[in-house]
């Protein structure tokens, strides 16, 4: 082509994250809005369609967690069959499970948070990267992190047949098991697997624990909300990611709630705002009173920290241990440095290693029992898992036949979205000082904020650029002062 | 020489579904070039690509794009050399398509060079809203869109016109 093009990509209208901060007259911030992105249509996209066919269909929801979509429709789907489900497949679907958190945990961890830590948070953009974490901690490294994410979309494929687009869960259990040859096969990469996230684990405590400014930054700087926890647990509250009640409570670690996911209508509640599209759950019980924290708030976070958070114990000895020892090292259960995010997903991970050695050991898992044909419409399900980015809610109904009548949706991110616009304005307060310009260093802090809960965007689209622009608007008086854009 | 033709996309997204819809109907056009192989449907991005990419010596990708004051049907042709100054850190779930690549090689997969990684991108209106058809205005450009981007795909992979 003899035309030269030049690609600068900006973005649909609300297909970007903005922040738009409102300046007071002394140039101190007065106020920030943090707006994010929604896919349209989805609930009623779904309507009219066979209910049984919806697991297949929200995979293309979320191109990040799609197998947190199809877990929590395929349970939505069993309760409109009356719950009729094969216990093999509820460790199957486990197993599957767990590999998938890790997959999704490596990257967030290796490629969106240990470029603030190991390159340093005001670092060289060109360099604040994966890319520059490999230049420092060594292409081994590097490797060893592409290997164990391929691992776990191994262990994904062998079990689930698919890795992205799964159409494994089907009303009553799963369309194929493991056989005896698959398991041999994923023997080996569990092994690796659970070496790896130890080995993850030791190097966030070298590299970040073993530097006073970033504790000090992780437990003393603005990143910190006093709201509620929200979180799966089983029947010992600890962390469940598939499957348990959902166990609320305060920050100082009292119980607000424990509900079945049926009972969630009772207990979640959505308020609008007329600046975003995007809604903001609450605590239904306590009413909305706005974006404030405290003890009486009804702002709740759902997040990794925030299962460990709610938790009481880990349902694993490894990652007891690391749950404890985070506990102990941060000084404070429930935590409300939201920094610490980064440090629970890898607690996380070891207890995602830990059940992929459970399954893999267990005689059972390459049995053939893997489904039960439901024999009745009961009309009405509710899912719950815990995506990687927060508890995750399905809520379908259907009519006699089987079609679908009704879709609700509360995506993970959905939950946090309350929390992430307070702790956007939090840290703009206190780092845009009055009389400085702020920086892209500044950018960088602001973006940490919200980059702590891994929050989930608009997802589902994979438009060039493939990646989710931010613009920072600095308005003054009213009126606009500066700009920042990244991506846009 | 391995050729992968890969389209990206959302199926169920309105107009994000542009590059899938084109990597079937070429695929259809492209049978029997010999060393071809189709993936019409991809929806995972960063390190991943390191994965679909590796092994092949050229990459035809068909994608969707939003540009500054881009027009619904616009399509633009370009290389993966063209993305290297978007290697910052900016996604917030994974990295973006040029540090993919630029980490693939580093850590030694065999990925192609970026002159062979070819994009063909499609300017697209509504890429937010869930369907299974194209915005009215990218249908109506659809079959011009289709015709060229063959022809360039066709010269590219030296095939001949489709009969």
């Amino acid at each position: 082509m003899a035309k030269k093009i030049s690609i600068d990509p900006i973005t649909r209208l609300e297909g970007h994250g903005k922040i738009a901060i409102f300046l007071d007259d002394a140039g101190g911030v007065e106020d920030c809005y943090f707006q994010i992105p929604e896919l349209r249509g989805f609930e009623r996209f779904v309507v009219g369609r066979p209910i049984e066919e919806l697991p297949r269909i929200v995979t293309r929801i979320c191109g990040v967690c799609p197998a947190s979509h199809h877990m929590a429709s395929a349970k939505a789907v069993d309760g409109c069959f009356g719950h009729q489900i094969a216990p093999l497949a509820l460790k199957l679907r486990d197993l599957y499970y767990h590999a998938h958190y890790i997959h999704s945990h490596i990257a967030h961890f290796y490629a969106l948070a240990a470029p603030d830590f190991v390159c340093g948070p005001d670092s060289d953009p060109a360099t604040r990267n994966v890319l520059g974490v490999v230049a420092k901690v060594g292409l081994e490294i590097g490797g060893a992190v592409v290997r164990a994410r391929a691992q776990a979309q191994k262990i994904q494929q062998i079990v689930g047949g698919r890795t992205t687009h799964l159409v494994w869960c089907l009303p009553g259990g799963v369309s194929k098991g493991i056989k005896k040859e698959e398991l041999d096969a994923i023997r080996p990469m569990v092994d690796e697997l659970y070496d790896f996230t130890q080995f993850s684990l030791k190097l966030f405590k070298d590299v970040v624990l073993g530097n006073p400014a970033y504790v000090d930054l992780i437990l003393n700087g603005p990143y910190t909300l006093d709201v509620q926890q929200m979180g799966l647990v089983d029947e010992n509250n600890a962390p469940n990611f598939y499957d348990g009640k959902v166990r609320v409570v305060d920050f100082q670690g009292n119980e607000i709630c424990k509900y079945a996911p049926e009972e969630y209508t009772q207990n979640v509640a959505e308020h609008v705002e007329p600046w975003t599209y995007l809604k903001f759950p609450y605590l239904k019980k306590r009413g909305w009173k706005g974006f404030v924290e405290g003890i009486d708030s009804s702002i709740y976070c759902a997040t990794p920290l925030a299962r460990l958070n709610v938790a009481d114990r880990m349902a694993t000895p490894a990652a007891q241990e690391a749950y404890e020892e985070m506990f102990s090292t941060l000084g404070q259960k429930p935590c409300r440095a939201l920094l610490a995010q980064h440090w629970a997903r890898l607690v996380e991970m070891v207890f995602d290693a830990e059940m992929l050695r459970k399954y893999r050991d267990d005689p059972e898992i390459t049995g053939d029992a893997f489904r039960v044909v439901p024999d009745r419409i009961t009309g009405e399900g509710v899912g719950i898992v815990e995506a990687m980015r927060g508890t995750l809610t399905h809520h379908y109904t259907c009519d006699e036949k089987g079609v679908c009548t009704s879709a609700n949706l509360i995506v993970g991110t959905t939950n946090n979205n309350a929390a992430i616009h307070m702790v956007t304005k939090k840290v703009a307060k206190a780092m845009i000082r009055p009389g400085a310009e702020p920086t892209q260093g500044i950018l960088n802090m602001i973006e940490m904020a919200f980059r702590a809960f891994d929050p989930c965007f608009s997802c589902a689209t994979h438009s060039l650029p493939g990646q989710m622009p931010l613009e920072v608007r600095i308005f003054k008086a009213g009126e606009p002062h500066r700009e920042f854009r990244r991506g846009c | 020489m391995r050729t992968l033709l890969l389209g990206m996309g959302n199926p169920i997204l309105t107009d994000d579904s542009v590059g899938v819809r084109l990597a079937r109907d070429l695929a259809r056009d492209l049978e029997g070039v010999p060393g071809l192989e189709v993936v019409p449907e991809c929806s995972v991005g960063g390190l991943n690509l390191i994965e679909v990419l590796s092994g092949y010596d050229r990459v035809l990708i068909f994608d969707s794009v939003r540009t500054r004051g881009g027009r619904p049907g616009d399509w633009y042709r370009f290389t993966a050399g063209s993305l290297r100054e978007t290697r910052n850190l900016r996604n917030v779930h994974d990295v973006n398509f040029a540090t993919a690549l630029a980490l693939g090689r580093r850590l030694g997969h065999p990925l192609p060079p970026d002159e062979e990684i070819h994009v063909f991108a499609v300017e697209v209106e509504d890429d937010a809203t869930f369907g299974e058809r194209l915005s009215p205005a990218l249908e109506e450009a659809y079959p011009e869109i289709l015709g060229e981007v063959r022809r360039d795909a066709l010269a590219l992979l030296g095939a001949g016109p489709p009969s």
